[in-house]
Protein backbone atom coordinates (compact mmCIF):
# COMPACT_ATOMS: atom_id res chain seq x y z
CA UNK A 1 0.00 0.00 0.00
CA UNK A 2 2.74 2.50 0.86
CA UNK A 3 4.85 1.64 -1.85
CA UNK A 4 1.67 2.29 -5.13
CA UNK A 5 1.52 5.94 -3.72
CA UNK A 6 4.86 6.91 -2.90
CA UNK A 7 7.04 5.19 -6.32
CA UNK A 8 4.96 7.28 -8.61
CA UNK A 9 5.16 10.22 -6.16
CA UNK A 10 9.23 10.81 -5.88
CA UNK A 11 9.21 9.91 -10.09
CA UNK A 12 6.81 12.99 -10.57
CA UNK A 13 8.76 15.16 -8.42
CA UNK A 14 12.30 13.92 -9.93
CA UNK A 15 10.99 14.64 -13.14
CA UNK A 16 9.86 17.85 -12.48
CA UNK A 17 13.07 19.34 -10.82
CA UNK A 18 15.59 18.13 -12.89
CA UNK A 19 13.67 19.35 -15.79
CA UNK A 20 13.03 22.83 -14.29
CA UNK A 21 16.25 23.83 -12.16
CA UNK A 22 18.06 26.89 -13.91
CA UNK A 23 21.53 26.30 -12.58
CA UNK A 24 23.92 26.30 -15.56
CA UNK A 25 27.23 24.07 -14.96
CA UNK A 26 30.43 25.63 -15.80
CA UNK A 27 28.81 29.31 -16.31
CA UNK A 28 31.87 31.67 -15.02
CA UNK A 29 28.90 33.96 -14.06
CA UNK A 30 28.90 32.07 -11.19
CA UNK A 31 32.51 32.86 -9.62
CA UNK A 32 31.64 36.40 -9.39
CA UNK A 33 32.36 36.76 -5.55
CA UNK A 34 35.12 34.41 -5.31
CA UNK A 35 37.91 36.64 -6.97
CA UNK A 36 38.85 37.89 -3.21
CA UNK A 37 40.25 34.32 -2.82
CA UNK A 38 41.94 33.41 -5.73
CA UNK A 39 43.67 36.51 -5.80
CA UNK A 40 44.47 37.64 -1.83
CA UNK A 41 45.34 33.89 -0.47
CA UNK A 42 48.49 33.61 -1.04
CA UNK A 43 49.51 36.79 0.72
CA UNK A 44 47.23 36.82 3.41
CA UNK A 45 47.93 32.85 4.57
CA UNK A 46 51.14 32.52 2.90
CA UNK A 47 49.63 28.60 1.45
CA UNK A 48 49.95 27.34 -1.99
CA UNK A 49 46.51 25.35 -1.44
CA UNK A 50 43.54 27.38 -1.45
CA UNK A 51 41.50 24.95 0.01
CA UNK A 52 43.39 24.33 3.25
CA UNK A 53 43.79 28.29 2.77
CA UNK A 54 40.17 28.61 3.06
CA UNK A 55 39.57 26.08 5.78
CA UNK A 56 41.99 26.63 8.38
CA UNK A 57 42.30 30.67 8.09
CA UNK A 58 39.67 32.41 6.66
CA UNK A 59 36.71 29.81 8.60
CA UNK A 60 39.04 28.40 10.95
CA UNK A 61 35.96 28.59 13.48
CA UNK A 62 33.96 26.16 11.66
CA UNK A 63 37.16 23.73 12.00
CA UNK A 64 36.64 23.73 15.23
CA UNK A 65 33.48 23.26 16.01
CA UNK A 66 33.44 20.04 13.61
CA UNK A 67 36.30 18.90 15.84
CA UNK A 68 33.98 18.64 18.68
CA UNK A 69 31.05 17.25 16.92
CA UNK A 70 33.50 14.28 16.42
CA UNK A 71 34.61 13.62 19.85
CA UNK A 72 30.92 13.93 20.99
CA UNK A 73 30.34 10.82 18.29
CA UNK A 74 32.86 8.81 20.21
CA UNK A 75 31.54 10.26 23.77
CA UNK A 76 27.62 9.05 22.97
CA UNK A 77 28.54 5.76 21.51
CA UNK A 78 31.00 4.77 24.74
CA UNK A 79 27.57 5.88 26.55
CA UNK A 80 25.45 3.54 24.56
CA UNK A 81 28.17 0.58 24.25
CA UNK A 82 29.35 0.16 27.86
CA UNK A 83 29.51 -3.03 30.15
CA UNK A 84 28.31 -2.54 33.76
CA UNK A 85 30.06 -6.05 35.45
CA UNK B 1 39.25 -15.37 16.02
CA UNK B 2 42.01 -16.92 14.03
CA UNK B 3 43.97 -15.37 10.92
CA UNK B 4 46.35 -17.17 8.93
CA UNK B 5 50.23 -16.51 8.77
CA UNK B 6 49.87 -14.62 5.30
CA UNK B 7 48.05 -11.87 6.59
CA UNK B 8 49.96 -11.17 9.94
CA UNK B 9 53.65 -11.42 7.81
CA UNK B 10 51.83 -8.77 5.50
CA UNK B 11 50.13 -6.53 7.67
CA UNK B 12 53.32 -6.48 10.20
CA UNK B 13 55.35 -5.30 6.59
CA UNK B 14 52.94 -2.98 5.96
CA UNK B 15 52.56 -1.39 8.78
CA UNK B 16 55.40 1.61 8.26
CA UNK B 17 54.57 2.88 5.20
CA UNK B 18 50.73 3.21 5.35
CA UNK B 19 52.09 5.29 8.77
CA UNK B 20 54.60 7.07 6.82
CA UNK B 21 52.21 7.95 3.98
CA UNK B 22 49.64 9.18 6.60
CA UNK B 23 52.14 11.26 8.04
CA UNK B 24 53.45 12.51 4.52
CA UNK B 25 49.49 13.84 3.89
CA UNK B 26 49.32 15.39 7.13
CA UNK B 27 52.38 17.67 7.20
CA UNK B 28 52.09 18.93 3.22
CA UNK B 29 48.72 19.93 3.83
CA UNK B 30 49.03 23.71 2.91
CA UNK B 31 51.54 22.59 -0.27
CA UNK B 32 49.77 19.80 -1.68
CA UNK B 33 45.69 18.14 -1.76
CA UNK B 34 45.54 16.37 1.53
CA UNK B 35 45.55 18.03 4.66
CA UNK B 36 44.48 17.03 8.23
CA UNK B 37 41.23 15.14 7.80
CA UNK B 38 42.75 12.85 5.00
CA UNK B 39 45.74 12.22 7.08
CA UNK B 40 44.17 11.01 10.01
CA UNK B 41 41.79 8.83 8.28
CA UNK B 42 45.19 6.97 6.78
CA UNK B 43 46.62 6.70 9.87
CA UNK B 44 43.63 5.48 12.15
CA UNK B 45 43.35 3.09 8.79
CA UNK B 46 47.10 1.80 9.46
CA UNK B 47 46.04 0.69 12.96
CA UNK B 48 42.89 -0.90 12.38
CA UNK B 49 44.78 -3.13 9.91
CA UNK B 50 46.98 -4.29 12.99
CA UNK B 51 44.04 -5.13 15.49
CA UNK B 52 41.99 -6.63 12.67
CA UNK B 53 45.23 -8.97 11.81
CA UNK B 54 46.45 -9.79 15.48
CA UNK B 55 43.56 -10.44 17.63
CA UNK B 56 42.19 -8.22 19.99
CA UNK B 57 44.29 -9.86 22.90
CA UNK B 58 47.97 -8.56 21.81
CA UNK B 59 46.25 -5.42 20.91
CA UNK B 60 45.24 -4.30 24.19
CA UNK B 61 48.40 -4.72 25.49
CA UNK B 62 49.56 -2.06 23.63
CA UNK B 63 47.02 0.83 23.37
CA UNK B 64 44.97 1.03 26.33
CA UNK B 65 41.74 2.53 26.46
CA UNK B 66 42.56 5.13 29.06
CA UNK B 67 45.75 6.39 26.98
CA UNK B 68 43.49 7.04 23.95
CA UNK B 69 40.85 8.68 26.32
CA UNK B 70 43.49 10.94 27.82
CA UNK B 71 45.02 12.03 23.95
CA UNK B 72 41.75 12.73 22.64
CA UNK B 73 40.19 14.99 24.97
CA UNK B 74 44.38 16.83 25.46
CA UNK B 75 44.58 17.19 22.02
CA UNK B 76 41.17 19.65 21.66
CA UNK B 77 42.52 21.71 24.88
CA UNK B 78 45.62 22.20 22.70
CA UNK B 79 43.12 23.27 19.95
CA UNK B 80 41.33 25.81 22.34
CA UNK B 81 44.65 27.02 23.69
CA UNK B 82 45.98 27.90 20.51
CA UNK B 83 43.09 29.91 19.93
CA UNK B 84 43.23 31.93 23.38
CA UNK B 85 47.02 32.43 22.11
CA UNK B 86 45.76 34.31 19.51
CA UNK B 87 43.86 36.96 21.74
CA UNK B 88 46.88 37.54 24.01
CA UNK B 89 48.82 38.97 20.89
CA UNK B 90 46.50 41.60 20.67
CA UNK B 91 43.95 40.59 17.97
CA UNK B 92 40.97 38.12 18.02
CA UNK B 93 40.63 34.32 18.35
CA UNK B 94 42.23 31.95 16.40
CA UNK B 95 44.13 33.96 14.62
CA UNK B 96 47.63 33.35 12.61
CA UNK B 97 49.64 34.22 15.00
CA UNK B 98 53.14 32.78 13.78
CA UNK B 99 55.39 34.64 11.00
CA UNK B 100 54.05 33.94 7.39
CA UNK B 101 57.22 32.21 5.74
CA UNK B 102 58.34 32.16 2.17
CA UNK B 103 55.61 30.47 0.34
CA UNK B 104 56.35 26.46 -0.78
CA UNK B 105 58.24 25.78 2.40
CA UNK B 106 56.64 23.64 5.11
CA UNK B 107 57.46 26.16 7.97
CA UNK B 108 55.31 28.37 6.51
CA UNK B 109 51.77 29.52 6.20
CA UNK B 110 51.15 30.58 10.40
CA UNK B 111 50.09 27.57 12.92
CA UNK B 112 48.62 25.83 9.51
CA UNK B 113 51.10 22.78 10.28
CA UNK B 114 50.96 22.75 13.65
CA UNK B 115 46.69 22.50 13.13
CA UNK B 116 47.33 20.05 10.60
CA UNK B 117 49.02 18.20 12.83
CA UNK B 118 46.11 18.37 15.73
CA UNK B 119 43.14 17.94 13.22
CA UNK B 120 44.96 14.28 11.99
CA UNK B 121 45.60 13.19 15.79
CA UNK B 122 42.21 13.73 16.85
CA UNK B 123 40.31 12.09 13.34
CA UNK B 124 43.31 9.04 14.04
CA UNK B 125 42.35 8.39 17.17
CA UNK B 126 38.42 9.10 17.21
CA UNK B 127 38.01 6.46 13.44
CA UNK B 128 40.14 3.59 16.18
CA UNK B 129 38.27 4.24 18.93
CA UNK B 130 34.67 3.86 17.65
CA UNK B 131 35.82 0.92 16.08
CA UNK B 132 37.06 -0.47 19.13
CA UNK B 133 34.73 0.26 21.16
CA UNK B 134 31.95 -1.75 18.22
CA UNK B 135 34.30 -4.34 18.54
CA UNK B 136 34.41 -5.11 22.52
CA UNK B 137 31.17 -4.61 23.15
CA UNK B 138 30.26 -8.25 21.28
CA UNK B 139 33.60 -9.73 22.03
CA UNK B 140 33.59 -11.53 18.86
CA UNK B 141 33.42 -10.58 15.19
CA UNK C 1 23.79 14.52 -18.46
CA UNK C 2 25.44 17.03 -15.47
CA UNK C 3 26.80 16.35 -11.96
CA UNK C 4 23.80 18.16 -10.82
CA UNK C 5 21.18 16.34 -12.68
CA UNK C 6 22.93 12.59 -11.36
CA UNK C 7 23.40 14.54 -7.73
CA UNK C 8 19.15 15.09 -7.74
CA UNK C 9 18.49 11.75 -9.55
CA UNK C 10 20.88 9.98 -6.49
CA UNK C 11 18.91 12.38 -3.65
CA UNK C 12 15.62 10.73 -4.35
CA UNK C 13 17.11 7.43 -5.02
CA UNK C 14 18.53 7.84 -0.83
CA UNK C 15 15.14 9.21 -0.46
CA UNK C 16 13.49 6.07 -1.54
CA UNK C 17 15.30 3.66 0.50
CA UNK C 18 14.28 5.57 3.84
CA UNK C 19 11.06 5.80 3.35
CA UNK C 20 10.30 2.30 2.01
CA UNK C 21 12.38 -0.16 3.16
CA UNK C 22 11.48 -1.95 6.18
CA UNK C 23 15.32 -3.16 7.16
CA UNK C 24 16.93 -0.58 10.01
CA UNK C 25 20.16 -1.15 7.93
CA UNK C 26 19.13 -0.22 4.47
CA UNK C 27 17.39 2.97 5.80
CA UNK C 28 20.79 3.91 7.07
CA UNK C 29 22.44 2.81 3.73
CA UNK C 30 19.80 5.51 2.13
CA UNK C 31 20.97 7.88 4.95
CA UNK C 32 24.18 7.67 3.57
CA UNK C 33 23.45 8.00 0.39
CA UNK C 34 21.68 10.89 0.39
CA UNK C 35 24.81 12.77 2.47
CA UNK C 36 26.65 11.41 -0.99
CA UNK C 37 24.57 13.40 -3.39
CA UNK C 38 24.16 16.45 -1.43
CA UNK C 39 27.98 16.52 -1.12
CA UNK C 40 27.99 15.62 -4.84
CA UNK C 41 25.68 19.18 -5.50
CA UNK C 42 27.77 21.50 -3.59
CA UNK C 43 30.94 20.30 -5.48
CA UNK C 44 29.61 20.16 -8.78
CA UNK C 45 28.15 23.92 -8.36
CA UNK C 46 31.75 25.81 -8.53
CA UNK C 47 32.75 24.52 -11.96
CA UNK C 48 34.08 26.94 -14.24
CA UNK C 49 34.84 25.56 -17.72
CA UNK C 50 38.20 24.65 -18.48
CA UNK C 51 39.17 24.91 -15.04
CA UNK C 52 41.97 23.52 -13.17
CA UNK C 53 41.94 22.62 -8.92
CA UNK C 54 42.80 25.23 -6.80
CA UNK C 55 46.30 24.37 -5.67
CA UNK C 56 49.00 26.63 -7.21
CA UNK C 57 52.45 25.66 -7.90
CA UNK C 58 55.75 27.52 -8.86
CA UNK C 59 55.52 26.64 -12.23
CA UNK C 60 52.23 28.87 -12.51
CA UNK C 61 52.63 31.73 -10.35
CA UNK C 62 55.25 33.07 -12.42
CA UNK C 63 52.80 33.58 -16.15
CA UNK C 64 49.23 34.71 -16.09
CA UNK C 65 46.84 32.50 -13.07
CA UNK C 66 44.89 30.09 -14.93
CA UNK C 67 41.26 29.36 -14.51
CA UNK C 68 40.78 27.68 -11.24
CA UNK C 69 37.36 26.25 -10.04
CA UNK C 70 35.62 27.68 -6.92
CA UNK C 71 37.66 26.49 -3.35
CA UNK C 72 34.91 27.21 -1.16
CA UNK C 73 32.21 24.33 -1.34
CA UNK C 74 35.07 22.30 -1.38
CA UNK C 75 36.63 23.35 2.13
CA UNK C 76 32.94 23.28 3.82
CA UNK C 77 31.97 19.92 2.27
CA UNK C 78 35.02 18.32 4.50
CA UNK C 79 32.78 19.17 7.51
CA UNK C 80 29.95 17.75 5.84
CA UNK C 81 31.26 14.40 5.54
CA UNK C 82 32.69 14.16 9.11
CA UNK C 83 29.36 14.93 10.35
CA UNK C 84 27.83 12.26 7.85
CA UNK C 85 30.66 9.99 9.25
CA UNK C 86 29.41 10.73 12.86
CA UNK C 87 25.52 10.16 12.09
CA UNK C 88 26.25 6.98 11.05
CA UNK C 89 28.54 5.70 13.52
CA UNK C 90 25.88 6.56 16.24
CA UNK C 91 22.64 5.36 14.24
CA UNK C 92 24.73 1.90 14.45
CA UNK C 93 25.39 1.71 18.01
CA UNK C 94 21.70 2.77 18.65
CA UNK C 95 20.68 -0.20 16.24
CA UNK C 96 22.98 -2.84 18.11
CA UNK C 97 21.51 -1.78 21.37
CA UNK C 98 17.37 -2.42 19.74
CA UNK C 99 18.81 -5.71 18.27
CA UNK C 100 19.75 -6.84 22.21
CA UNK C 101 16.26 -6.39 23.23
CA UNK C 102 13.88 -7.19 20.86
CA UNK C 103 15.72 -9.29 18.74
CA UNK C 104 14.15 -8.14 15.31
CA UNK C 105 15.26 -5.20 13.41
CA UNK C 106 11.64 -5.32 10.69
CA UNK C 107 10.45 -1.95 11.56
CA UNK C 108 7.11 -3.17 11.26
CA UNK C 109 7.14 -5.49 13.87
CA UNK C 110 8.93 -3.00 16.11
CA UNK C 111 5.89 -0.14 15.94
CA UNK C 112 3.34 -3.11 17.35
CA UNK C 113 5.62 -3.04 20.71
Amino acid sequence: MKKYISIPFLIIITIIIITSIGLEYGNPRNMEFVKYYLEQGLNDTGAMNLVAAVYLDYRVYDTLIETVILFMAVAGITFFLQRRK
Amino acid sequence: MKSSNIIKTIAQKLFPFITLFGIYLILNGHLSPGGGFQGGVVLGTAVILLFLSYGIEATEQKVKMRCLSILEEAIILFFIFLGILGISTGYFFLKNFLPLGRAGQILSAGFMPLLNLVIGIKVAAGIFGIFYILFKYRGEI
Amino acid sequence: MNPIHFSILLFFIGLYGVINKNNLIKKIIGLTILNGSTVLFFISIGYRENGIAPILSEELSGELMPVMVNPVPQALMLTAIVIGVSVTALALALIVKIYEKYKTLNIQQLLKE
